[in-house]
Formats: structure tokens, sequence, C-alpha cells
């Protein structure tokens, strides 16, 4: 069993991103009586348990058995109801992925799959709780949609609009409190598209997660100290992803870095490779994320900074490719 | 010994008002008379201590190839050989009077194409105010886009330290110069850590990371004749910096250093 270890929390004033998802999905509940939730013994982990409280008899707690969990989700979808089914993501995505795979996606069955802990947000629980993989799985799923919210603002508008949405959805999100991003609710968040944090025509920074608030803190550096542009782009969406965002990108500054707390294969680096290739527009690129290999372990922080994800990774990165040449240099005469 | 001033605008004279000649003679109707079915070289030179400066044009038919520097002499149908650099300079500021050395008399006819030329590119870009045909409009605009951008893109190549220090921080940049509806007018300015290369039309490549753009050709004429306030053309609309607003003060600075070597507002040695 889980040790239902709570937060990190630097701020105890503000609410950690799971405490948000469990209040946003409270007042949904008020409003939508079709909404049933669902936890496999984690219900105090990822926060769920409020929804339990509120709704005692719209909530069920099936034991350690996540396999059985999605099982039941199915079904209760089948019948006309909206399960949110909460649990660690490395659970949700590799331990009940059988169920996840035939059960949900391939009937296209409304399941909102909300999971916590992603990436490397539980760090120091070692290697049988990280979770640099589900992206990737998760991409992969036919019918399924895939989110990564910045914060717990971005999480409250990913849970209410996956309510709104048919069908199977992936909602990452970190374990404890995740640096606060948005300040308002209302700055126009949509499935599928992504949200430009910072104008900028030197280079573009993608990135989704807890390396959304690094990115930008690197874009300030870069125009303070550097007197850079970067252009950073928050894709909470993974899938869908938004390929026109991409492709201005792409135009308008031809250097693009992904960055994400995920292995850099398979994850939101290779769905935006996936779309610059297949345009066949040229550009500098480099993703950022855990390299192919299982993470050490540590506190998240340590281990974004280790694996170059926070802010002095993505700075370093981006200096490196600014200096990369992306067409033929040799030729400085004027045209006359 | 020439100081750095004269050979910066010297730079501006020779690669970056000289060429301008090709585009009047490619645009404009009379000129383009006098020069059709014309085969010849030209070249507008100074002596200096090491030889000679110069810029040539290679006619064939009537169509237009400009060069840098010299060529032998024996190819050559017609020079206006300046006796120095300073002489060149003064010249082309209206500060002398004094005629270049004439080369090839013979050719009479090409001497009157070229003066006619020369004159007519004199009298166009020292226009005070618009010309009243639309076309005439459109080819000064052009013209001027063409000469600041090469002439920044010169003075770095000659060292000129204010601008070859900016170079030398920047990262893979374009600066754009652009009237809205009329892309044929336009000219840009790729900068690369040290270098800059001068480039004609749009850039098609990326958006550029700033872009100077008029609304309509009047108003780029008010801004590069200096007869309208950059100001109020900003506030007004009739001047948009797309991109961050410090890059256009910093290249509007650089516009108005080529405008300073142009006009012979420099330090003389």
């Amino acid at each position: 069993m889980a040790s239902g270890l709570t937060y990190t929390m630097l701020d105890a004033t503000k609410l950690s991103t799971s405490e948000i998802y469990g209040a946003v999905l409270c007042e949904l509940g008020e409003k939508h009586p079709d909404i049933v939730g669902f936890s496999a013994d984690l219900a105090k982990s990822t926060k769920i348990g409020l929804f339990q409280k509120k709704f005692p008899d719209r909530f069920f707690n099936v034991g350690i058995a996540e396999q059985n969990m999605f099982g039941i989700a199915a079904g209760m979808a089948k019948a006309g109801l909206t399960p949110f089914v909460s649990t660690f993501a490395v659970f949700a995505t590799m331990r009940a992925l059988d169920q996840v795979h035939t059960d949900i996606c391939y009937q296209n069955l409304n399941v909102k799959i909300i999971a916590t802990h992603g990436g490397l947000s539980f760090g120091q629980a070692g290697s049988t709780h990280h979770c640099t993989e589900d992206l990737s799985i998760m991409r992969s799923m036919a019918n399924c949609q895939v989110i990564v919210p910045a914060d717990g603002i971005e999480t409250a508008n990913a849970v209410e609009a996956a309510y709104y949405t048919p069908g199977p959805i992936y909602i990452r999100i970190n374990r404890g409190f995740d640096r606060r991003f948005y300040d308002r609710a209302e700055y126009g968040f949509k499935i599928g598209k992504a949200v430009k944090l910072t104008e900028g025509t030197d280079i573009t920074i993608i990135a989704c997660g807890s390396c959304v608030y690094q990115a930008v803190e690197a874009a300030n550096i870069l125009a303070n100290a550097d007197g850079i542009k970067a252009r950073v782009l928050d894709m909470h969406t993974i899938k869908p992803i938004d390929k026109e965002a991409i492709l201005e990108a792409v135009h308008d500054t031809r250097r693009i870095i992904t960055v994400e707390d995920h292995n850099v294969i398979g994850g939101l680096g290779s769905a935006v490779a996936e779309v610059i290739a297949g345009s066949g527009k040229g550009c500098a690129f480099e993703r950022l994320g855990i390299p192919d290999t299982f993470s050490i372990i540590g506190l998240h922080e340590d281990l974004m900074a280790y694996y170059k994800i926070d802010t002095n990774g993505i700075l370093e990165c981006a200096r490196e490719l600014l200096g990369r040449d992306f067409e033929a240099d040799d030729d400085w005469e004027d045209e006359v | 010994m020439v100081c750095k001033e004269e050979i910066f605008a010297n730079k501006i004279f020779l690669n970056s008002v000289l060429p301008l000649l090709k585009v009047l003679a490619e645009e404009r109707g009379e000129l383009k008379k006098s020069f059709k079915n014309k085969t010849a070289v030209i070249q507008i030179s100074a002596k200096d201590l090491e030889g000679k400066v110069a810029t040539h044009f290679d006619i064939k038919d009537g169509v237009w190839t400009v060069g840098k520097g010299t060529v032998e002499n024996s190819n050559l149908d017609l020079e206006l050989e300046f006796s120095s650099i300073v002489q060149l300079n003064d010249f082309f500021t209206g500060k002398t009077k004094k005629l270049p050395k004439i080369k090839g008399l013979r050719n009479i006819g090409l001497l009157a194409g070229a003066l006619k030329a020369l004159m007519a590119m004199s009298k166009l870009l020292g226009a005070s105010s618009p010309p009243k045909k639309e076309e005439e409009k459109e080819l000064l605009v052009k013209m001027y886009f063409y000469l600041l951008s090469s002439g920044i893109s010169q003075l770095n190549k000659a060292g000129h330290p204010d601008i070859s220090n900016w170079t030398k921080k920047s990262p893979d940049r374009v600066f754009a110069w652009a009237v809205t509806g009329k892309p044929e007018l336009s000219a840009y300015l790729r900068v690369k850590a040290g270098n800059s290369k001068a480039g004609r039309g749009e850039y098609k490549r990326s958006k550029p990371f700033f872009t100077m753009r008029f609304d309509t050709v009047d108003s780029a004429l008010g801004i590069l004749l200096q007869i309208d306030d950059m100001i109020d053309a900003t506030i007004n609309e009739r001047i948009i910096m797309e991109g961050a607003p410090e890059y256009g003060a910093q290249i509007g600075e650089y516009m108005v250093l080529v405008g300073s070597y142009a006009k012979g507002e420099y330090k003389k040695g």
C-alpha cells in the first residue's frame, strides 16, 4: 500500500495541483450526477479523496487492484456514467495498460484518467514510482487524448474541459505542489491549442507540465542577460498536438527546443518532431527530457537539474542552439 | 593616409550607392532605352596607395551585372577614374565639381548614357521631397531600402566600431524593411556573429526578427526623406515596428549613420 505521503508544498496557503483537481471534481460532481470516482487505495495521495468525502455513494475504492478499477470504470462508462479514475501515472499506464487499452480506448469509452505523480515528481520514491514513459504509451492509444497541465489552474481547466469532451482522456499531473504559473483561469485554455506565453522570434521553447515554468524563467533570463527573444509555448495537449503553433514557430524562429519531464522518446519532443518532419521544413531542433535511461533517485527539483530540464538546462541548450547553423553560411556577399 | 571615416564613406559609395545604377537602368524607361542591346564594361574607380578601389558594371545586351573591385584595363570600355578616395567621396557628396579622369572617350554614346544614369541617380537620391509619379516614388523607396541594408552591411564589413560590435554579439537575425502590399520593394539584412549580408526582396526562410514596415509608399518616403516625424508616424501607425521596439530604435540609428556617410556629414580626417 502506498504511504499516502502528502506534499512538498512550498507555500501552504496555496492548494497543491492534486488538491485543485479534487476540488474541481467536487464542483463538477455537484452539477453532474453522472460523474463517479475511482481509486486503487490512493484516494488520499491523488486527492480524489475530496470527491469521496463529498459523494461517498458515487466513489469506489477497489483496493490495490488497478486492472479491476479500469475494467469497472469501463463498465460504468458503458452504462452512461462518467468515471474519473485516479491513481499514480506509473500504475495507470503500465500496470493496468491492458484494461486501459482494450476495455477503455479500444471501445472509445468516456473514461477520464487523472494520473498523479507523473514524471519524476515522486523522484524520492524510487524507480517503481517514477513514470517517464506514460506520454509515449498513452499517445499511442487510439481514441485517447493526452493532456499535461502546467500547474494547478491549468489542471482545473483541463479537468473541466475533459468532462465536456467525449471519449477517453489521460491527464498527467505531478505529485504535490507545482510552481504556480497562471494567476487566473480565463486565459483561453482549449484542448489541442497551445498557449503562447512569451513572444519571440529568435527561438521557441515548447514545454509541458512542470517544465513550462522553467521555460518561462529561461526565456526571461535570455531576454535580460543575452538580449535573446524566446517564444514559449505551453503545449499542454500532447495529443491532439497543436500543429499550427508548431509550424508557426518553425517559420518564425527556426530553432525549437522541447522540454518535458519524460523520456525523450515518444513524448512531447517526439510529437513535435513528427509535425516538423511531416511539414518538410527544416529547423535546428533539440529535445530536452530524460535520456533513454531509468532515472536516478532524488527530489524532483534535483532530478530536473540533473537531467537539464530546469531553467539552467534550458538556458544552456538555447545558447548552444542559437550558435548552430541552420542554413548555408558560406555566402555573406551583399546582393547587388 | 586616408582616414577611417573616408574609407567608410567610400565603401558606401562604391558598394551600396553605385550598385543602384543597375536598379535605375533596369527600371527607368529612358535609361533602359539608352542601354538597349548595348554590351560594354564601365568602371568607376579611385586611386589609393595600394592601387585602385572600384565598382564596375558588365553590361551584356542591355542587361547589367554589378561587380565589386577592378577589372582588367583591356576589358574596359569606359572608366571614370578619381584621383583619390577623398575626391570620389567629395564628388558624390557634392563637395566638389571636379570631374574624374575619363578613359574611353571614343565611346561617346556610352559615356553620355553613363553620365545620364549617374545624374538621374543623384537627382533621385538627392531629392528632398517625394517625386510626383507613383512609379518614381516606389523606385525611390526601393533604392533607399537597398542602400540602407547594404550600407549597414558594408560598414560592418569595413569594421565600423559601432556596427561591427553589434553584429559580433548578434545571434542569427534578419532585419527587414517593407511597405505593406508592395513586397517587390522589400530589402533585408541578415547578421550573425560578426557576419552580415544585405539581401533584396522579402526574406522568405523565416519571419524576420524585426521588420520596419510602412503602411504606404508615401509614409515610407516621409521617414526616408526626413520630412515626417518618427514618433508621430509610429503613433499613427504610418510606420509599424514588427518586433521589439528597442531593435527598431537601434536599426534606426544605423540607418541615420549610413545616411550621414552618404550625405558627407562625417568628420574629415
